[in-house]
């Protein structure tokens, strides 16, 4: 039987273990030769573009219709606000990438850190929106008072419950890693939810300039 | 046998296997090419965003002294930037196989076309 002359620095056999993404990947046994779940999650990704196109499109057509009732945009939007609940969350897409970094490093302990800041990014932006949806209605803008109300409740609303959705997702993931149920080799489940995360993330940015930002 | 070895570490380098143990370089995720960007790296990204945001927000303040279209274009170029960055850094479409690439962009650019022609029929631009 033949010896093994290793060379110091170099790996050997031993020091090398097989990856969930390696040859012998299941993401090669499907008909696509791609991940089913990440190919799902762009697919959807992609198909929520249109849903939300269609809820800013309406929102453009409608916000500056004449003889509408209640108060204007510009007397409501309080955009030092906004802007403030709309650092947070993209802040929150940084933490999620440091969560995601972590995990694949094996590092749990910053990787629970990194997915809870998030989720409390996320829900601090949705306690936000709660608050401006609160002052809003305060000054006469509800969601039957004009076709702008409606469309901008049903846009920023729709808005909101994705981040809800999304908040729930991290924390179940959070959950479980807690279980020590998460390890480095579910990184891709991590970067599935981070995926979602970070589409609310760029739709965000859309809204916040075009509804927001730009002027009449 | 250390060509062995050679080819242990070669296969590794191709994705199949990578060293064990916390200090291992990024693994690569299914679907993707290349490794992900770095820690330091995706700081780096943040700090551009926050600073295009706060132009945005001091742009979206002009009005009036400069011109509303120069505004609105400025105002959009500055989102564009923003989503491309955090489409391509963070949600790693510059790494992984140009397939999911070409899907969001179908989505994207399908979603801007159809409703930029629903909203030119209903003469919202003018």
């Amino acid at each position: 039987m033949a010896t093994i002359e290793q060379n110091p620095g170099e790996l050997s056999a031993v020091d090398l273990v097989p990856t969930r993404s390696g040859h012998d990947s299941h993401e090669h046994e499907t008909p696509t030769g791609l991940a089913n779940t990440k190919l799902a999650m762009w697919l959807f990704l992609s198909s929520d573009c249109l849903f939300f196109g269609a809820f800013i499109a309406t929102f453009l057509l409608y916000k500056d219709r004449s003889g509408q009732v209640g108060p204007t945009p510009k007397e409501l939007f309080n955009i030092p606000f906004t802007s403030a609940t709309s650092f947070i969350l993209l802040m929150s897409s940084l933490t999620m990438v440091l969560a995601l970094a972590a995990i694949q490093r094996g590092d749990l302990r910053r990787f629970r850190v990194w997915l809870l800041a998030t989720a409390l990014f996320g829900a601090t932006f949705v306690g936000g929106q709660i608050f401006e949806f609160t002052e809003f209605t305060r000054h006469g803008l509800n969601v039957d008072t004009s076709v702008f109300g409606s469309s901008f409740y049903i846009l920023t609303g729709l808005h909101g419950a994705h981040v809800i959705i999304g908040i729930v997702w991290l924390l179940s993931l959070w959950g479980l890693s807690m279980q020590n149920q998460l390890t480095s080799a579910d990184a891709e489940k991590i970067e599935i939810a981070g995926l979602y995360w970070h589409f609310v993330d760029v739709v965000w940015i859309v809204i916040f300039t075009v509804i927001y930002l730009i002027p009449k | 046998m250390s060509d062995s070895i050679s080819e242990a570490v070669l296969e590794r380098a191709e994705g199949g296997l990578v060293p064990a143990g916390d200090a291992a370089p990024a693994r690569l995720l299914p679907g993707e090419t290349r490794p992900h960007p770095t820690p330091r790296q995706y700081v780096m990204i943040a700090a551009i965003l926050v600073v295009i945001t706060a132009i945005e927000i001091g742009v979206s303040y002009l009005g009036g002294d400069i011109p509303n279209g120069l505004i609105v274009t400025l105002l959009l170029v500055m989102a564009l930037t923003k989503f491309v960055l955090v489409a391509s850094w963070f949600m790693h479409l510059r790494t992984d196989k140009p397939v999911f690439r070409r899907f969001f962009t179908v989505g994207v650019c399908g979603a801007v076309l159809l409703f930029l022609v629903v909203l030119t029929t209903l003469h919202v631009f003018q």
